[in-house]
């Protein structure tokens, strides 16, 4: 089984929990003081998502203002974005919708973009709503995921949400007409969003 | 110097400068724009070994000229050249956390290891590359399995870290190649003068890979400029010319090198330039070979010009190697005569009269075609530190096979029934040379398994316990220490 190497990349605030999200998944463990993350660092890990191996190079960006003008190197020519904010910050989500606004000008216009609502064991100090996060993402035809790095809630479904995106791209793109299939892929997102939501338990 | 990534190196004073100097033009010769070019630079006392900087400089600008090197002990040209040419604009765009950045991914990296495929991530990209090995096939470079087509292409495949382009480096003077082979190989002094750094560095190193699979063995400076701290060593006109290969763009140097006996000029080849001036001065008759008409033939080889001339080159070093390793093959013992009862056998001494004696019916002359004198030429490489460093290595391969071998016949002999009418001297001098060949494996100096060291190990211990006790106890006692 040929192996499908993807660029991914993590974008968000400093301290929303991105390097803490790639451990989850990566090694399945937490730390709970992460230290900053430098420039950006680099993971791999390998997934199988319907029958397709996918090889995710993760780029995890450093939040920190001061290496905001690297993020295009990261996100160029990626195939897939998550963009990641903490519920319990309300300006780390107004952050996404700017990311948003980036990714859109800059980016592939292929690329696959999830936003992950990360500490979401954090209840009792929310100040994002779900629904709120929900229809952003759906205005933007991205995935709108809630996590907890810390709990391991949602963390690999966000990557197999992300590779079931891909594995339908590469379909699309590899057949001859794609108009009639790009709709097809954007109705089947909108019941893998619902289908989730349910799954998750809200 | 305005900032050196990472934090913990310590450069001297005297490296600081040389960097600072080599890092920027040394004319004011007309190159514009971005110039990225490599030079090499010894390292102070104390500190082995030679570092290999990749520059790239912007003189979009030249009053804020700027410049990044990356300094390596590795030879991989072309990799950190691709390097410094991902890491330089994002630099000069975005400043220091960039460097902060590059560094941070390249400490990730895996260990070279040879012929490992390695995914070296840099700046939101990974570059992927093969390091040779020496069991690598001659010319045939393997290729990269490159997985099914990704959606997006993310890894960046470099065919080679250190294969230079020598077809382009030679384009001026290619029909001085076989000279330029001749002179590289018996390591005469050469320079190399050229408009831009990037024109004489890449010359250099074309050079000194033209003698491959012979390895370059003297000093050789893709980029030399009139501040290097070696340029009073490397210029004096009171001693010979140093057997070295220099590349230089400033003109002065026409001047201070009159005295060496091989000067090469490399024309400008940008459009822009009238005239094209490639030629090769030389003092005296070096030349011992004759040249073949008509080379490189390109229909003959039936591939890309750049190919064409690397088979040349690698035919050419080939037929003189090729009676090198068979009369070093002649100084190998006799498989019968390893004994395990004896000192492991060594290889005899080169003898360079007794080798040209059988260049005579078996020279290259008659692999190649190529007439000429054949002696003359390999009595000049005898003098040179390419022949120095070529049997010093062949002897270490050699001797340290023909360890391997001796210890495998030492495992496979019955020793017990050896010393069974052996005097005790004997015995106890068999017990130091296993214990000598013990100590030796635990120092990773021969390669071997773990199966041979628990025989070996086996075979001492035994042989310790058929001794009488009050021997065995001063045996052991000695071991501790």
């Amino acid at each position: 089984m040929a192996v499908i190497e993807i660029k991914l990349c993590l974008l968000g605030d400093s301290g929303v929990g991105k390097s803490s999200i790639v451990h989850r998944f990566v090694y399945d463990s937490f730390r709970p003081y992460m230290e900053n993350t430098i420039g950006a660092a680099f993971l791999t890990k390998t997934m199988i998502v319907e029958g397709r191996t996918y090889k995710f190079q993760i780029w995890d960006t450093a939040g920190q203002e001061k290496y905001r003008a690297l993020a295009p190197m990261y996100y160029r020519g990626a195939a897939a974005a998550i963009i990641v904010y903490d519920i319990t910050r309300e300006s780390s989500f107004h952050a996404v919708k700017l990311w948003l606004a980036e990714l859109k000008r800059h980016a592939s216009p292929n690329i696959v973009l999830a936003i992950a609502g990360n500490k979401n064991d954090l209840e009792d100090l929310r100040e994002v709503s779900y629904q709120e996060a929900q229809d952003c993402a759906k205005s933007h035809g991205a995935i709108m995921i809630e996590t907890s790095a810390k709990s391991a809630i949602n963390v690999a479904s966000l990557f197999v949400e992300i590779g079931r995106r891909l594995s339908n791209l590469d379909m699309t793109m590899s057949l001859p007409s794609s108009n009639s299939n790009a709709l097809n892929v954007n109705q089947r997102t909108g019941q893998d969003v619902k289908g989730r939501r349910k799954c998750c338990g809200f | 110097m305005e900032v050196v990534y990472p934090g913990h190196v310590k450069l001297t004073d005297k490296e600081k400068t040389n960097i600072c100097y080599l890092s920027f033009p040394d004319s004011n010769s007309g190159c514009m724009g971005d110039t990225q070019f490599h030079f090499r630079i010894r390292r102070c006392p104390g500190r082995r070994s030679v570092v290999q900087a990749h520059t790239d400089y912007n003189k979009d600008c030249p009053a804020a000229l700027q410049s990044v090197v990356l300094l390596s002990k590795l030879p991989f040209v072309t990799l950190y050249n691709y390097i410094v040419s991902v890491i330089a604009p994002e630099y000069f765009d975005n400043g220091e956390p960039c460097l902060e950045a590059a560094c941070h991914d390249i400490d990730q990296w895996p260990d070279p290891c040879p012929g490992e495929t390695l995914n070296l991530p840099i700046m939101g990209t990974v570059v992927q590359v093969r390091l040779p090995s020496r069991s690598d096939k001659v010319l045939t470079s393997p290729q990269i399995k490159n997985p099914s087509v990704p959606t997006m292409p993310a890894n960046n495949i470099l065919p080679s870290v250190s294969e230079v382009d020598v077809y382009s480096a030679f384009l001026p003077v290619l029909p001085h190649i076989q000279m330029l082979w001749e002179l590289v190989l018996i390591g005469e002094p050469l320079v190399v003068m050229a408009n831009s750094p990037t024109i004489c560095s890449g010359t250099v190193q074309a050079l000194v890979s033209t003698i491959w699979p012979f390895k370059y063995c003297m000093d050789f400076r893709p980029y030399f400029t009139i501040h290097d701290s070696e340029f009073r060593e490397y210029t004096t006109k009171t001693q010979a010319p140093p057997a070295v290969i220099l590349g230089v763009t400033n003109p002065f140097f026409a001047k201070t090198l009159q005295h060496w006996p091989h000067v090469l000029r490399i024309g400008e080849l940008a459009v822009s330039s009238p005239k094209t001036i490639n030629k090769l001065k030389k003092v005296g008759t070096i030349k011992t070979l004759d040249s073949k008409p008509g080379y490189p033939d390109k229909e003959a080889s039936g591939g890309s010009e750049c190919n064409a001339l690397k088979r040349y080159l690698l035919e050419l070093t080939q037929s003189f190697m090729i009676p090198l390793e068979r009369y070093v093959a002649s100084l190998m013992p006799l498989q019968r005569n390893i004994s395990p009862h004896k000192g492991p056998p060594r290889l005899k001494s080169f003898d360079t009269e007794a080798f040209l004696k059988t260049i005579e019916h078996s020279g290259p002359q008659l692999t190649s075609g190529l007439k000429g004198d054949w002696i003359a030429l390999y009595r000049r490489f005898f003098r040179s530190g390419n022949f120095e460093g070529w049997l010093r290595f062949r002897q270490e391969e050699v001797n340290q096979k023909l360890q391997a071998l001796h210890l495998e016949v030492l495992c496979q002999a019955d020793l017990l029934t050896w010393i069974q009418d052996k005097q005790e001297v004997e015995i106890v001098d068999l017990i130091l040379r296993l214990r000598e060949k013990l100590a030796k494996i635990n120092e990773n100096q021969l390669p071997v398994s773990n199966d041979m060291l628990s025989r070996l190990q086996h075979h001492h211990d035994m042989i310790v316990c058929s001794l009488p006790e009050d021997l065995q106890s001063v045996l052991k006692s000695n071991h501790g220490n």
